[in-house]
């Protein structure tokens, strides 16, 4: 069985519901959740890169994109993660924990 | 090659002044966070000015990631002039604070260059980073007040849910390259022109919800609250008014641009989004006693009322639109200016009923106060009516009046905080009194209160203002 | 006060220029102000139509307006709230020159509307007042009974003939006379349905029978009042509707007709109310009542030029009457009623000599059958009432002849209750307290200055304008009113209205009687001589009646304590009550429509409307409100769950209609 387009997309989309399920089953640490995140990040990457390598070369269509595109998102994803852990770490001096049912301090 | 320059001028000047102003106070000896904030306003103006200074230039640079016409040019006027003002309005609080950095404002221009990435956008990629600039700035933004709490939980809030919105985006991001071929928008809208495929409708709907996160659309609503309470008041604020503004344009740019001939299927999710909105955003307030959660209420609310112009997916819907965000925006500046005022002498206060009696004590904060209650309730003759008119009348015509009865009854639910916040001003005991607000505030809040309502309605204000968002409006079509 | 008094005077003296540059110079005119509604077809302007008729109506509205504002200077002296009087009394006046002037029905709406508001904030102006609030309330919505009428009139107008403007809508009668519209399950003749809707409005201004009740009500507001409002003006914009209305009226001989009897019985009937009515005021109030009733038979046999003289001369002599008791109550520290008065007339003499004038007029006393014209206002115009109705007898309208001897009858009585309040009221012994005698007072001058103006008028306004407005005499009307020989209407003005309208000799002067009464049957301009003197004879009778009841002997005294022994019989006691029509409207209307009232508050409104609408919504959304902050939990997962479950919800929705 050749591994084709929509196997890289079922991997992809597992992984994302894996990422989305991981942020609200998970009610212990926040740390789980901004992994969940990357892992979501990784199945749009996986998505990109699949679609990318798979498109036929029609005029328009841009295989190189979908790569720069990950490329992007990988960067992004370094910043993004990098912001989020510095907020987290103001969060932890401030709390003392960061136990995701801890933080509830606003509701209503 | 100056063609092009002149044509991302604006982006150019905003990237080169915010780095320039972060190397300055990394490195400076002393603080320069007043200077840095006064330099960061003449930036913000310069960047809201000088589309017109170069003559309102029209084309596309970067090879098409960005696009640049009538609607981005308005649209970077009305970005910059309003993080102008909400960069005015946070001078005293951080003053008195003691949270005066000059990072906030190399924040607030970084987050502006995001914006105008966002509306100026031709292309996902370029849409994804704008996005990502403006959130990444804004999460730091909300957490601002490092020592407290509040402050860092809504950070983190906002991250965490933020995060996961952007993951959404993206997937319909990846979704719509993989079935069309390509990300740019005109490419696209070719693809879609030619029948869409289940992919790319699944695509878009991912597109619409990480989108609708960023506007506090209902059900992508739910940091909103908790975000506009504990972040700093004047960070909420600016959240309010500029980045809800430019994603709401950024949505009208998809859905009239690369989803235009579908209008069906997204007018359905855009029509889901409206109602859950504003009855949300109505009902949601009744309850509440904070100032600032009951304006995130009211701007869940009345992000669905934008959103009920933009579901009739015309021309006039989309024109409706930047009508009633540009009368909302101006509106939430003032009513935060007003917030921003409610300060007694042990420090500042948020709740509703911290206003009792305001009439008494200090009547001109009372007057303008009321005049905004009124705009935004949407009662004639102040704008916030016409926002509204314009808002439904374009929905009206696409054969949508169930949906704007709907609006209607949620408007006057809505009515019913917005009165009590009146009825508290005007009708209850005073308990305490606010200190003088400084000048600045005073002054934003006058001059918010002055164009909601007798300036913005001069004819020789009014007509001109009206051809130049009807031309921003068509040069999407 | 000095403002709204002089504008009024320079707008009265306006007036009569006007009147006499439109009814001697037939300078009309119908400027249009400005376009008021534009809906569809509906098309209405603020507009101002000045013909005789309005420029009458002006000088009548505009002279006595001045007059009683002149007068409240000093009635209203000692009240704290004047600037609210007289700007009542000012929204009054505008109403009401919007209503005259008006050129189409719609403006006409208007004022007829305003000058209701008006004369309802008057009547309470005295908002302490339990009975003043009451009788506000009672004139409000027994004048709505009539503007409902008025208002299908207006709307059944503009459905037949496709607009609201007079000149149009008359224009268009011949071709529509034969129209039929079905009304409440049954067919009418379209104009017959016009003229009676119309028509039930005009009864609800005016305060004919059935829906009068308010009128005497209405003497709870303060005397100047009374005097304008409920006298000389407004009570008489249902015969202005009518006359204005004329046209289709004279193509509508049912309607008409039925207002004959109708005025004639109002006539009648509350002259009778006003024989035994002990509050000088409410006698007045019953004494317009019934020159209404006058008026109204006049102008359904089409006599609409005597109804208009008559309206023009009662204005003068009924507000003179009214200001005149409003003097005799100042005097009297606010006492009206007359059984406590008597023998004033030394303390009070111009008011006496004012209201003796007053009541010449009204009585009717003149010398008739003369060609010098000499006698109280009252009597020509009066007469001419008489005697239309009497022609349109002789050509064989049944309602005719009933009402000129309804006519005949209530003068006697008009006659006999006027005196008896001359004689209760200043002759005879005082009845009252002493103290408040011995402070009695004359009126001050800017009270008695208008009494003064107004009895000229009271002299003079029948004996000066007969020849216009009867005669033909510079073709006064010019076409304002279809009774005269106007080219267009001669030809549905039927002849015997001629003879009325001129008194002319030719047609009924051909039969020469003989015998001991010969000179009693022989004609004058067309009428036997009886005729003519027939009213002169009751009215002097009246005065005779109540001078041997009140003057000679004991007089008034008497006559009180013979009622307050007996009690009165069961007649003085049925017309003391005013023919118990209050207690029958009680009953019936007043408790079945608190008893619908009930229904539709506890059930239809607390239940239905209320607990579904607003109460409904509130409690509805208080109760989401609670649910949706229960949903805000503060937690992230809550947070991102939802969030994703909308993504779910929002991919299955479209793909569940596409269908993909």
């Amino acid at each position: 069985m050749a591994i084709g387009l929509s196997h890289y997309l079922a991997v992809a989309a597992i992984l994302f519901t894996v990422g989305v399920f991981g942020i609200f089953v998970n009610r212990k640490n926040v740390i789980i959740i901004l992994m969940c995140v990357e892992l979501i990040l990784l199945a749009v990457n996986i998505n990109f890169v699949a679609f990318s390598t798979h498109m036929a070369d029609l005029p328009g269509n841009n295989p190189m994109a979908g790569q720069i595109f990950a490329l992007f998102i990988l960067t992004v994803a370094a910043a993004e993660a990098a912001v989020g852990l510095a907020i987290l770490v103001v969060y932890f001096r401030n709390r003392g924990n960061i136990a995701v049912e801890n933080i509830d301090l606003m509701k209503g | 090659m100056l063609q092009t320059i002149s044509l991302f001028a604006p982006q150019l000047v905003l990237a080169f002044f915010a780095s320039q102003l972060l190397s300055t106070g990394a490195f400076a000896k002393k603080d320069i966070s007043v200077g840095v904030r006064y330099f960061a306003v003449g930036v913000l103006v310069l960047y809201a000015l000088i589309g017109f200074v170069l003559g309102q230039p029209t084309g596309t640079a970067f090879k098409g990631a960005l696009i640049v016409d009538s609607y981005s040019h308005y649209m970077n006027f009305f970005l910059g002039m309003s993080a102008a003002a909400a960069l005015m309005f946070s001078k005293s609080f951080f003053q008195t604070e003691k949270l005066d950095r000059f990072e906030f404002s190399v924040l607030v221009l970084y987050c502006t260059l995001g914006m105008s990435i966002m509306v100026s956008s031709n292309t996902l990629l370029s849409l994804y980073i704008g996005i990502e600039m403006q959130s990444l700035a804004l999460y730091v933004m909300a957490a601002f007040n490092r020592d407290s709490l509040r402050a860092s939980e809504a950070g983190l809030k906002y991250f965490v849910l933020g995060a996961i919105s952007s993951g959404l985006l993206l997937y319909g991001a990846s979704l719509i390259y993989g079935f069309t071929g390509s990300l740019e928008f005109t490419h696209i809208a070719q693809v879609v022109s030619e029948g869409a495929t289940p992919g790319i409708i699944a695509g878009m709907v991912f597109l619409l919800c990480g989108l609708a996160f960023k506007i506090s659309a209902a059900p992508f609503h739910m940091w909103t609250p908790d975000v506009y309470e504990g972040s700093p008041t004047p960070v909420t604020g600016f959240f309010a008014g500029a980045p809800k503004f430019a994603a709401m344009a950024l949505i009208a740019r998809l859905l009239v641009g690369p989803f235009g001939d579908i209008t069906t299927q997204w007018q359905q999710v855009i029509i889901v989004l409206a109602v859950l909105s504003m009855f949300v955003g109505a009902i949601g307030a009744l309850t509440q006693t904070n100032i600032k959660r009951l304006m995130a209420y009211s701007s869940i609310a009345n992000m669905g009322y934008a959103l009920v112009a933009l579901s009739a997916g015309t021309q006039a819907g989309v024109k409706g639109m930047l009508i009633f965000m540009s009368i909302y925006t101006i509106t939430v500046i003032g009513i935060f200016a007003c917030i921003l005022q409610m300060r007694i002498r042990n420090g500042m206060v948020e709740q509703i009923s911290d206003l009792a009696g305001l009439s008494k004590t200090n009547r001109g904060l009372a007057i303008v106060l009321t005049m905004f209650m009124f705009s935004v309730m949407g009662i004639p003759p102040l704008l916030g009516f016409f926002g509204k008119f314009f808002a439904f009348i374009p929905a009206m015509e696409a054969g949508l009046t169930w949906l704007v009865v709907l609006a209607l009854v949620a408007s006057v639910i809505g009515a019913f905080y917005y009165l009590r916040l009146v009825k508290i001003m005007w009708g209850d005991e005073n308990e305490n009194e606010f200190v003088q607000a400084p000048k600045t505030l005073r002054g934003l809040a006058v001059i918010t209160a002055l164009l909601v309502f007798p300036l913005l309605l001069l004819p020789m204000i009014s007509i001109p203002a009206q051809s130049w968002i009807s031309q921003a409006a068509a040069s999407l079509f | 006060m000095v403002v709204t008094t002089g504008l009024l005077f320079l707008s009265a003296i306006l007036s009569w220029v006007a009147l006499y540059k439109v009814g001697i110079g037939h300078e009309e005119a119908d400027i249009k102000v400005l376009r008021w509604m534009d809906v569809g077809d509906m098309k209405a302007d603020w507009a101002f139509k000045i013909d005789t008729l309005t420029a009458v109506m002006l000088v009548v509205v505009n002279s006595v307006s001045a007059l009683v504002h002149l007068y409240s200077w000093g009635y209203m002296s000692d009240d704290e709230f004047k600037p609210r009087f007289f700007s009542y009394l000012s929204l009054f006046t505008f109403a009401m020159l919007m209503l005259v002037t008006s050129n189409n029905f719609i403006q006409l709406f208007f004022g007829w509307e305003g000058v209701g508001l008006a004369s309802y904030l008057l009547i309470g102006y005295y908002f302490k007042k339990d009975t003043a609030n009451a009788a506000s309330i009672k004139a409000f919505v027994t004048n709505r009974v009539g503007d409902v009428g008025l208002a299908l009139g207006v709307m059944t107008v503009f459905l037949v003939f496709g607009s609201v403007n007079f000149d149009v809508v008359f224009n268009a009668i011949a071709e529509n006379s034969d129209r039929r519209l079905p009304f409440l399950g049954m067919e009418f003749n379209a104009i017959e349905l016009i003229a009676a809707l119309l028509f039930i409005g005009a009864m609800g201004k005016s305060a004919q029978f059935v829906l009068h009740v308010w009128l005497p009500d209405a003497m709870e507001g303060p005397t100047p009042v009374s005097a304008l409002i409920h006298a000389a003006t407004m009570v008489t914009a249902g015969v202005f509707l009518v006359c204005r209305a004329s046209s289709i009226y004279e193509a509508a001989p049912i309607t008409s007709g039925f207002i004959t009897a109708m005025g004639a019985f109002t006539a009648l009937f509350a002259a009778t109310v006003a024989l035994v009515q002990n509050d000088i005021k409410r006698v007045i109030a019953y004494s317009t009542c019934s020159q209404l009733g006058y008026m109204f038979f006049a102008a359904g046999v089409g006599a609409y030029s005597a109804a208009m003289f008559h309206l023009f001369t009662h204005a003068f002599f009924k507000a003179l009457l009214f200001l005149c008791a409003g003097s005799v109550i100042h005097a009297l520290h606010h006492e009206q009623d007359m059984r406590k008065m008597g023998g004033i007339r030394k303390k009070v003499p111009i008011t006496y000599a004012a209201m003796i004038v007053g009541t010449l007029a009204i009585t009717g006393i003149g010398i008739p059958a003369i060609e010098a014209k000499i006698g109280f206002a009252g009597f020509f115009s009066k007469d001419a009432i008489i005697e239309a109705a009497y022609s349109a007898g002789i050509a064989g309208s049944g309602s005719g002849s009933f009402a000129f001897w309804v006519g005949i009858t209530a003068a006697l009585m008009t006659s006999f209750y006027s005196w008896r309040l001359i004689f209760m009221t200043f002759h005879g012994d005082y009845r009252g307290d002493k103290h408040t005698f011995d402070h009695a007072h004359e009126s001050p001058k800017v009270m008695l200055v208008p009494l003064a103006l107004l009895s000229l008028g009271a002299i003079l306004a029948g004996a000066v304008f007969y020849k216009y407005f009867m005669g033909n005499a510079g073709d006064f009307w010019h076409g304002a009113l279809p009774s005269k020989y106007g080219a267009g209407h001669a030809a549905i003005a039927p002849d015997y209205l001629m003879a009325a309208a001129e008194g002319s000799a030719d047609g009924y002067d051909t039969v020469k009687h003989t015998g001991p009464f010969a000179f009693l049957f022989n004609t004058f301009h067309g009428y036997p001589r009886w005729v003519l003197f027939l009213p002169l004879i009751v009215s002097l009778s009246g005065l005779f009646i109540a001078f041997m009841m009140y003057m000679r002997g004991e007089g008034a005294a008497k006559h009180i304590r013979t009622v307050e022994e007996t009690g009165g019989g069961p007649l003085y006691n049925f017309l003391l009550n005013k023919w118990y029509i209050d207690e029958l409207y009680d009953v019936t209307i007043v408790k079945g429509a608190r008893k619908l009232g009930d229904i539709f508050w506890k059930i239809g409104d607390v239940k239905i409307i209320d607990g579904l609408g607003p109460n409904g919504v509130a409690a509805f959304a208080a109760g989401s409100a609670k649910r949706l902050s229960k949903i805000q939990s503060g937690f992230l997962y809550h947070y991102a769950f939802v969030m994703l479950i909308g993504v779910a919800a929002i991919i299955a929705l479209v793909f569940r209609t596409v269908g993909g």
